[in-house]
């Protein structure tokens, strides 16, 4: 579509024409971009139903179920359904659309499709450092999304600074280096836990493989705001960041300020990664999976807002499977969506052409 | 055969080490081996007076709780260490001198979470015990996950072979270690009993090593004379040929081979990354490219690297101890950044 933009047309019909194909280009991704939003808008509403109704074991009246959810029952209901359903169901929800819009945000920056922060290290480093707030400091005030925050930006820098050569980051070794650094959080993290010696499996589950079990109301609030912040940061972003796939000199040309566009961005992504991490644990492959289904669905200029749901319908849907599926249930999220995710990354890099990415 | 007859396009004659340089090393290696095993014999969370240890050990049949310690914890854990690091750096340095790839590692490749997968399997679906139902599981493991990920890695588009083949390894033992916490993860008990398959640690294992060792020492013999062999296919392929070699066949040999190592060092401990990677290039370091001496050297260090790992996890915390995978890790990845820095890595 830009080359055809800027290409010069000598003769009005034929200018005519490229213009109606535009337009006509347009109104079909328009239509593309609403089918798939209210698609997978249903998508995650139905997943939610589906998780507060199902939710793994325990039996609820199903009369009580609705009033339940508002928080208008006491006993029995209200425990399984507002205490442990509802908030287990939101936040995987929340956590899903933080890490589809953060993984999207790096495709679309680094032009790698490997490069997103559960493959890079900066879910890891993350994870590492909200463990490490909660196993020693868990009386902290949001020490965990804090210490989250502050670990993926030192991961983040870590990786930028050791992958660059002369000033120039290769996207590859930004992928190697960042997978080598991510061994180092997932080691450092068993070794709080050996330190701690105070782990229980599901914590030790949560913070090592991410799962959304055990998540209380004050997580989902952690998430919501997170949700709405990263959420608004994006949509800041997004236009400038429009403007860099076009190659760093016309961006440059066109009034973007490219390096600082570009830090604010990468950081923008990691801090999602960490919010989500610091309440649900790095939750692998969801953030590398996002962004590719919703440029299959609407195309690379739109997929950053659409991973946003492809994530949280992502998460959800892992999770009950995760809580309902015969045979395996109850696992942690983290093992279902890395058993989804991963042969989809074999089948990344196994098509992927280095030219084609961008 | 080249000196003699130089041709006008003759590859380059093979890496030859200086003897009397691979003896220096050899010396300086075995020296180093002694004091790392001393310091694992003489160290541990209950701290035992050097002169008592060595009249511990002077008196076999001593009783004592110090004596008991000695004897049955602390030499068979160490010896193990040895035996397992002697496997991966061996397993390490054959694996890369076949894929050529410098970042190949049993652990990073994924392969000893696949040996890993298919023991909790066959513990968990299957009731197997016992070291030896463990290594064949292992070798299973090991051997399939191995060619998976080759033949994903060999496939993939992703800048160049060396890094498709991490990319593969790291999505297999994703996927690996996935199956693993599903097989074990809805049993408390299962789950403290099995954990170590998922991060290797050498606690508690020592009892195994009376078990295992013949493995080891199989794999460890059939493992040295294939120096010659990795000298010939580091020449490439229609050289190898040219010179009468059966490329295939030499190749599978130092793949079984390569397998068998990972799978048994898996078997006893549990996945240890990093200790073939860092064990086969200061190897190379130390003595050149020549498989004849750098493969036992490499042998020589992952031992000295794994003893010390796993004394060292033992002396960092008062109580309790770290996994010697976590210790591998810390100490390793470092060198793997190191290593993907490097120019010549990337776009080979």
């Amino acid at each position: 579509m830009t080359v055809l933009d800027t290409r010069t047309v000598p003769d009005k019909t034929a200018q005519a024409a490229v213009l109606a194909r535009l337009r006509a280009t347009h109104r079909a991704t328009t239509r593309r971009t609403t089918i798939a939003v209210s698609v997978l808008s249903t998508l995650v509403v139905a997943l939610l139903v589906a998780s507060v109704l199902l939710g793994g074991v325990g039996r609820v009246d199903p009369a009580d179920v609705l009033p339940a959810a508002f928080g208008l029952r006491t006993g029995l209901a209200d425990y399984m359904i507002f205490q442990i359903r509802m908030p287990r169901a939101l936040a995987a929800m929340l956590a899903g659309a933080l890490f589809g819009l953060s993984g999207a945000l790096y495709q679309r920056l680094i032009r790698n499709p490997l490069a997103t922060p559960d493959i890079v290290g900066i879910s890891a480093g993350a994870g590492a450092g909200a463990t490490t707030v909660f196993l020693f400091a868990p009386a902290l005030a949001f020490g965990a999304p804090v210490a989250a925050i502050l670990g993926s930006f030192i991961l983040l820098g870590a990786i930028y600074a050791l992958s660059s050569r002369r000033g120039t980051v290769d996207t590859y070794r930004l992928v190697l280096v960042g997978i080598g650094l991510s061994a180092t959080c997932v080691a450092y993290t068993n070794y709080l836990f050996t330190v701690a010696d105070k782990h229980s499996i599901a914590i030790a589950m949560r913070w090592m493989i991410g799962s959304v079990n055990g998540v209380d109301w004050d997580g989902v609030t952690t998430l919501t705001v997170g949700a709405v912040v990263c959420g608004l940061g994006a949509l800041f972003l997004n236009r400038q960041l429009s403007s860099l796939s076009l190659g760093d000199e016309l961006a440059t040309g066109l009034g973007t300020s490219v390096s600082r566009i570009r830090v604010a961005a990468l950081m923008l992504g990691a801090a999602a990664a960490a919010l989500a991490t610091s309440v649900v644990g790095p939750i692998g492959f969801v953030s590398l999976v996002s962004g590719p289904i919703a440029v299959r669905l609407v195309g690379a200029d739109r997929a950053v807002g659409l991973s946003v749901l492809v994530g949280a319908a992502l998460v959800l849907g892992a999770d009950v499977l995760a809580q309902n599926a015969p045979l395996i249930s109850p696992v942690p999220t983290g093992v279902l969506t890395a058993l989804l995710g991963a042969p989809y990354f074999v089948w990344l890099i196994l098509r992927h052409r280095p030219e084609a990415s961008a | 055969m080249t000196d003699t007859s130089p041709l006008a396009t003759s590859p380059p004659p093979p890496a030859r080490t200086k003897s009397s340089r691979g003896v220096t090393v050899a010396v300086f290696t075995i020296a180093t081996l002694v004091a790392v095993l001393v310091a694992s014999i003489g160290l541990g969370a209950r701290s035992i007076a050097p002169t008592e240890v060595i009249s511990i050990l002077l008196n076999p049949d001593g009783t004592g709780y110090n004596s008991h310690v000695l004897w049955t914890e602390r030499i068979p854990r160490s010896f193990l260490g040895l035996a397992v690091g002697a496997a991966l750096g061996g397993s390490g340095l054959i694996m890369q001198a076949l894929t050529m790839n410098p970042l190949s590692d049993p652990g990073i490749l994924g392969i000893e979470q696949g040996a890993a997968m298919f023991v909790v399997l066959g513990i968990v679906l299957f009731g197997l015990s016992g070291v030896s139902a463990y290594f064949w599981l292992a070798l299973i493991g090991a051997a399939l996950t191995s060619a998976l990920v080759y033949l994903i890695g060999i496939r993939t588009n992703a800048g160049s072979s060396t890094i498709g083949l991490v990319l593969a390894g790291v999505a297999v033992a994703a996927v690996m270690s996935s199956l693993i916490t599903l097989l074990v993860v809805r049993d408390q008990a299962v789950y403290s009993h099995l954990r170590f398959w998922s991060v290797g640690q050498l606690t508690g294992r020592g009892s195994i090593l009376g078990e295992i060792a013949p493995f080891f020492v199989v794999g460890l013999l059939l493992a040295l004379p294939l120096g010659r062999s990795l000298n010939i296919l580091s020449l490439g392929e229609e050289t190898a040929r040219g010179l009468g070699v059966r490329v295939e066949r030499s190749r599978l040999i130092g793949a079984a081979v390569a397998v068998l190592l990972c799978a048994t060092a898996t078997a006893a401990v549990g996945p240890v990354a990093f200790v073939g990677l860092v064990a086969a290039h200061c190897a190379r370091m130390l003595v050149g490219a020549d498989h004849r001496w750098s493969l036992p050297i490499s042998m020589a260090l992952g031992a000295i690297l794994l003893t010390a790992a796993d004394t060292a996890g033992r002396l960092v915390l008062d109580n309790g101890e770290v996994q010697v995978a976590v210790m591998t890790a810390a100490m390793g990845t470092p060198f793997f950044v190191w290593l993907a820095r490097r120019k010549d890595l990337v776009r080979m």
